[in-house]
């Protein structure tokens, strides 16, 4: 699995990710600020090889946390404002970690529970660290909001706000301990190359600088072949072209095991972005026993179902509807395959309105992914779900070009100057420079660089982390490695999670454009309002009652999914009335759905009203919220 | 039946030890004899070796005809030396039972744990006969609870093996439960009686020691305790109490379980609601009027309108019945082809969210030695098998045994047709039986025992045959007649019909034939579980210190080490055959594909260690080392599923 396309794998430790990152101390490298100690180790271990940097921008804000900082700050949050933010530790991991929910509202939690919701989950694949950072960002500044900004304080007294900023803590470990490695797995033991052995193989920090990195070996069985047109990367040989391999790459480590595969079997684990029951794939790597085997998934199930109001989802992690509008299809297939068309149209909307706040001149490729938490909650149980990747190759190489576009007038772009500070020499390129070998030469010379299309895009990135995070990709370094005697091996290339995660000095850029984002998006849930409530007197003691309801969110009270799926209740007018009283109509009225931006619905009802002059009405949305009011019945003229 | 005649016998035998005053006069006995036809039947047997007895039996049979009064002449000729006092006065004594029982062929003799499967037993029952079965047989059994059900009772588990013959969790198991629809309860009998007569018959029986030696049985009476006791101790019908007891929102109007069916003429069972309507479709049934309804012709005036089962409108909604306790369905919740209850009725929320069936499937994933699967519902006497959808997964490997298997449980198991869910009844999404076969490899069936087919043993009785049934043999017990009831919204409606004991359970004298007859079923299936062996080991020299070892693995047994669906998915282990030796190294090995050890491929690495797939069904398997060495080596097979088994040689 190794061997293959490692960034869309998905499913084993390093695989989604093509590290970014680090050496020590340097912010780019994550929580060199976040964790001292394992700075410190860092360090030790390192020094001499490695500049250790000022951590000049850590101060400036969002971090990468480890788990043990993240229960920090979340705690600290709470306590002080209790008022504004609920902490719970819904699980805890096999690996004893605690996966978190902050619930962010006002009232006590029976108004919360009905009020319309939005549910942000990050860190379900472990590796997006960003998508913590961010996910911190947004409950920060909804609780500094809460006391500064009219709109924040709306938006909180009529919305419910639930954050998993890290379900997957397993994983997000294996990125502040040693040897640094990206996983996206939990600690679950999994025999994942079925020889009925646990985890017997796991990648292994060969040249000792902290980090599981990449390992490329010459060897004509290995199916890649070196990019024409940079020598650090690599690209599957394509056959039909007549290409011959040329070179294997795998995650740093031996054979453990001495099956001829590679870190086949490390610890760990299940992916719990793979673990939901939405075309769920059994017996794929890194799925589980079945959905939602895990403890973790289960605490989430477990909290939408107990949540009904949640009527938005936003994931981050590695699947993507937002960069792109998803493919849609009229309703009625079962099961079905791609979004309803009838609410297309509002992932549609939303993704333009994503685009546009990360600053994204067109669309990029989505991705998406079999038995997602996301695909899940809009499939199976009728919620708008979008998910998105926190930040990624393609979206920071297509800012890039749009800011060189932009700033090709001025020629002191923020993000220029910024690399520049970072980084402040160039060692790493040179170190590059060096080991441009021979076979670099060979194949720069047989191959036309302008007319290779392939690897566009990981070129641009990696001229990208050249001048702005320049200790995220490891020159290709010899290695005498036992498992290849009289071949040549490097080891080097992407650093863990370079490529799923920015340089801390950019996070808050990411966060923030993301909040921004979010903050909208909560406010489009629908919300359910009286438009008239009214009685008419009929004569004697009857009386017909004539009650509107009205949307004044975006959304519908359910989307066409909602309804095809019948999880989401439909909106219901209560009167307050013993139902031997109601001579036409009922007690409870079904109202369907009531279209966003000011649809409306009417319910009428006759109603016999003995010795009371008031009757009281309550609406109950599942998704939009509920409001109640009081109808006076006064003997007309 | 059998205890009725107890009961009257018991105080009759007593009064005579006792002699004292107040006891029944031998008239007065012999008048009480008279009127219960059963009284007399049991006296007459158990008193055959006196002369006394066999007077009232004789004259029972003989009854009204003609030739009585010539024969009880004979016989007062016979024995006028007596008078009749004396003869009355003579009674068998009440000796306990248990010293004058002769079994039957089927049933075990000495029966350490008395339990009368002619009836049905509550949660708490069906734990105590396994409580008891492992207080007297601490030697074959563990008892243990597996998980809770969502009201907290606990799912019990009697494993069943002889424990010191071999590591139980080695051993091949079956795993059994039944009654995962709480008002299927037979199935918890079905089971437990599978524990108590594995316990009883083992040293007894070749077969049944030879199944506990070799295997294990994992026996789960019922594993939705709440749904079957609810069953038993509420109202009910034949059909209701399915569920679970987790709240459910069946009408989706925000509230849980507000409107359940209510016994309203507090009889016990729910049964129909009529109203007289001169615009009605029902008539009285014109042969069994009691409790029966019949449609009117379509040109035919009616006289009632059915109002569905016995209940009021609890939350003034205007529907009746419409939101009862629970209202989902167990086995639609496993992960195997799962789908929301939009697709799937009853499928609850996502798979597993259950507690019950989450329990049971980390029960079997935890014990991969599991390779067979049975589970026990009601009712139309089928012996199911996957796949529940068309187009579900079935290796033709994996079809054909299990359509074998189930061929001979049509011998065994008379008006039971061996089917396929999808094809024969209908499609289930998320069913157990089917996550058994896809999600772990395990070959299984899910029964529907009983049939009302047993009633007249024939193709199938009508409602008048039943209705017949009810009357003539069953002396109309499990019929309610149409009787008047006030109703809160209805007024004078009248209510009637079967309890719910009638229709999808055997009756008492059937039960215990149900009970044997489907345990022999998956008894047969036990045995076909791998029973593996190192049948042969050949040590050929081809130097000096240079051999040839050839080793032959045989599965005596149908089903294989791993199924088609296994392997296909590596869903367990590979069966694993490994050379050892203190001096011995091995340097090259490799799976035999002929039957003559001429073609064999070599293993590519790790030649000490030889992975199989499997071993097929009454086939064998043939691994080859070739070593260098001297002494003893020890050869090891190693399956999941067919268990571990060693056996030292010397090269030479």
């Amino acid at each position: 699995m190794l061997h293959g396309n490692h960034r869309r794998a998905g499913i084993l430790p390093g695989s989604k990710s093509d590290p970014k990152s680090l050496r020590e101390g340097r912010l780019d490298a994550f929580p060199a600020s976040a964790n001292p100690s394992l700075q410190r180790s860092f360090s030790c271990l390192l020094a001499g090889i490695i500049i250790a940097h000022a951590l000049d921008l850590a101060s400036a804000g969002t971090e990468y946390l480890d788990n043990s900082r993240l229960e920090k700050e979340l705690k600290s949050l709470a306590t002080d404002r209790g008022d504004l933010i609920r902490l719970k530790q819904v699980a805890e991991t096999i690996k004893g970690n605690s996966v978190w929910l902050a619930e962010i509202g006002t009232g006590i939690e029976e108004e919360r529970k009905r009020r319309p919701a939005l549910l942000l989950v990050a860190g379900i694949e472990g590796g997006d660290l960003a998508g913590t950072s961010s996910a911190l960002f947004w409950v920060r500044q909804l609780a500094d909001g809460y006391t500064t900004k009219d709109r924040i304080r709306k938006l909180l007294d009529s919305t419910t706000i639930y954050v998993f900023p890290r379900l997957n803590p397993d994983a997000a470990d294996t990125l502040f301990s040693l040897p640094k490695r990206e996983s996206i797995v939990n600690a679950r033991p999994v025999d994942d190359d079925h020889d009925g052995l646990i985890d017997e193989d796991g990648p292994e920090d060969l040249n000792g600088d902290g980090l599981i990195t990449w390992m490329r070996i010459e060897d004509p069985e290995g199916d890649y072949v070196m990019d024409p047109a940079e020598s650090r990367l690599l690209m599957k040989a394509d056959k039909s072209k007549g290409e011959q391999g040329q070179w294997r790459y795998l995650l740093e480590g031996k054979d453990n095991d001495h099956d001829e595969a590679w870190n086949e079997d490390g610890t760990g684990g299940v992916n719990l972005n793979r673990n939901f029951p939405y075309n769920y794939r059994f017996f794929a790597g890194g799925t589980g026993l079945h959905p939602v085997s895990e403890l973790e998934t289960r605490a989430l199930a477990d909290f939408v179902v107990d949540h009904p109001n949640v009527g938005i989802i936003f994931t981050f992690g590695g699947v993507d509807n937002l960069v792109q509008t998803p493919k849609g299809e009229p309703g009625g297939k079962r099961p079905p395959t791609t979004i309803q068309e009838g609410d297309l149209p509002f992932y549609r909307e939303l993704g333009k309105a994503y685009r546009e706040a990360l600053g994204l001149k067109k669309e990029l490729q989505g991705n998406s992914e079999p038995g997602t938490f996301s695909d899940w909650m809009y499939f199976h149980r009728g919620r708008l779900s979008l998910a998105a990747r926190p930040w990624s190759q393609a979206l920071q190489v297509e800012l890039a070009k749009t800011n060189a576009a932009s700033s090709k007038p001025q020629a002191t772009h923020k993000d220029d100057k910024r690399a520049g500070d970072a980084q402040p020499e160039s060692k790493p390129n040179a170190e590059k420079a060096g080991d441009a070998s021979e076979e670099d030469k060979k194949s720069d010379a047989k191959a036309k660089p302008a007319t290779e299309t392939r690897n566009q895009e990981e070129r641009a990135f990696l001229k990208w982390i050249d001048e702005n995070a320049p200790s995220a990709f490891l020159p290709w370094k010899r290695f005498e490695h036992p498992d290849f005697p009289g071949r040549k091996v490097e080891i080097g290339g992407f650093a863990p999670s370079a490529t799923t995660s920015p340089p801390e000095k950019l996070l808050d850029e990411f966060a923030s454009k993301h909040a921004k984002f979010l903050t909208e998006l909560a406010e489009k849930l629908p919300r359910v309002g009286i438009r008239k409530a009214e009685a008419k007197h009929l004569g004697a003691s009857i009386y017909q009652l004539v009650v509107q309801v009205e949307n004044r969110g975006y959304l519908p009270t359910a989307l066409a999914q909602g309804v095809t799926t019948r999880e989401v209740l439909p909106t219901r007018v209560v009167f307050e009335a013993n139902p031997d009283d109601i001579l036409a109509g009922a007690k409870t009225s079904s109202l369907g759905v009531i279209d966003g931006s000011g649809g409306m619905k009417e319910v009428r009802c006759t109603l016999r009203a003995k010795g009371t002059n008031k009757l009281g009405v309550e609406v109950i949305s599942a998704l939009g919220g509920s409001v109640k009011t009081t109808i006076d019945l006064q003997v007309g003229e | 039946m059998k205890l009725c005649i107890i009961s009257l016998h018991e105080p009759q035998g007593g009064a005579r030890r006792l002699s004292g005053p107040g006891i029944i006069s031998g008239k007065n006995v012999r008048a009480r004899r008279e009127s219960h036809p059963a009284a007399e039947q049991i006296h007459g047997s158990k008193a055959r070796p006196r002369c006394l007895g066999v007077f009232p039996r004789h004259r029972l049979t003989l009854g009204r005809s003609a030739s009585v009064l010539t024969f009880v002449c004979m016989l007062f000729s016979s024995l006028s030396h007596m008078s009749w006092a004396e003869n009355a006065d003579r009674q068998p004594k009440a000796e306990d039972l248990a010293n004058h029982i002769f079994p039957a062929l089927g049933s075990p003799a000495a029966r350490r744990v008395p339990v009368e499967w002619n009836r049905f037993y509550d949660h708490a029952g069906l734990g105590a006969i396994l409580a008891r079965l492992h207080q007297a047989f601490p030697h074959l059994t563990e008892l243990y609870s597996v998980g809770k059900s969502y009201e907290g009772r606990d799912l019990w588990c009697l494993e069943v093996t002889a424990k010191t013959v071999r590591d139980p969790k080695r051993k091949p198991g079956m795993y059994i439960d039944g009654n995962i629809h709480g008002n299927e309860v037979q199935g918890g009998e079905v089971v437990a009686y599978t524990a108590w007569y594995l316990c009883h018959q083992y040293g007894r029986l070749e077969k049944v020691t030879e199944l506990l030696d070799h295997n294990v049985f994992y026996l789960i009476p019922t594993i939705n305790p709440d749904g079957r006791d609810r069953w038993f101790h509420h109202a009910q019908t034949a059909n209701s109490s399915r569920s679970g007891l987790r709240p459910y929102d069946n009408d989706r109007d925000g509230l849980v379980d507000e409107d359940d069916v209510d016994d309203l003429d507090r009889d016990g069972s729910i049964t129909q609601m009529r109203v007289k309507d001169p615009n009605g479709r029902w008539k009285v049934h014109p042969q069994f009027p009691e409790h029966l309804v019949q449609m009117a012709a379509p040109d035919e005036k009616g006289e009632y309108t059915l109002l569905g089962l016995e209940g009021i409108d609890n939350d003034g909604d205007g529907q009746i019945n419409e939101d009862g306790a629970g209202g989902y369905d167990t086995n639609r919740n496993w992960a195997w082809d799962w789908q929301p209850n939009y697709i799937q009725f009853g499928a609850q929320e996502y798979p597993f969210s259950l507690s019950e069936s989450r329990a049971i499937a980390d029960f079997v994933t935890s014990h991969p030695n599991i390779a067979a699967f049975q589970s026990y519902h009601n009712a139309g006497g089928m012996i199911l098998r996957n796949p529940g959808r068309e187009g579900g997964v079935s290796q033709p490997e994996d079809e054909r045994t299990l359509q074998f298997i189930a061929q001979r449980g049509e011998k065994m198991l008379p008006f039971y047709r061996s089917m396929i869910v999808w094809k024969d009844l209908y499609t289930v999404w998320g069913g157990e039986v089917d996550w058994f076969y896809g999600a772990r490899g395990i070959l299984g069936f899910t029964t529907e025992l009983w049939t009302q087919r047993n009633l007249d043993r024939s193709g199938g009785a009508s409602r008048e045959d039943e209705a017949a049934f009810l009357k003539y043999v069953l002396l109309n017990d499990g019929v309610v007649k149409w009787h008047e009831f006030d109703h809160p919204t209805f007024g004078k409606i009248e209510i009637g019909g079967t309890k719910k004991e009638w229709g999808r359970t055997p009756v008492s004298f059937l039960l215990e034939e149900e009970c044997h007859r489907n345990m022999a079923f998956t008894l047969y299936h036990a045995d076909q579980m791998p029973r593996l062996s190192i049948s042969e080991v050949e040590v050929r020299k081809i130097d000096d210190d240079l051999f040839r070892i050839w080793v032959t693995i045989e599965n005596s047994r149908l089903i294989p080490t791993r199924t088609s669906q296994d392997v296909r998915n590596h869903i367990g282990p590979p069966d694993v055959v490994t050379l050892s030796g203190a001096n011995v190294n091995v340097l090259s090995s490799g799976v035999v594909t002929d039957r003559f050890f001429k073609r064999v491929e070599a293993t590519k690495r790790r030649p000490e260690r030889v992975e199989l797939d499997s071993v097929r069904g009454m086939s064998a398997a043939r691994v080859q080392f070739i070593v260098r060495g001297r002494g003893n080596f020890a050869i090891r097979a190693d399956s999941a599923k067919g268990g571990q088994f060693s056996t030292e040689r010397a090269l030479r």
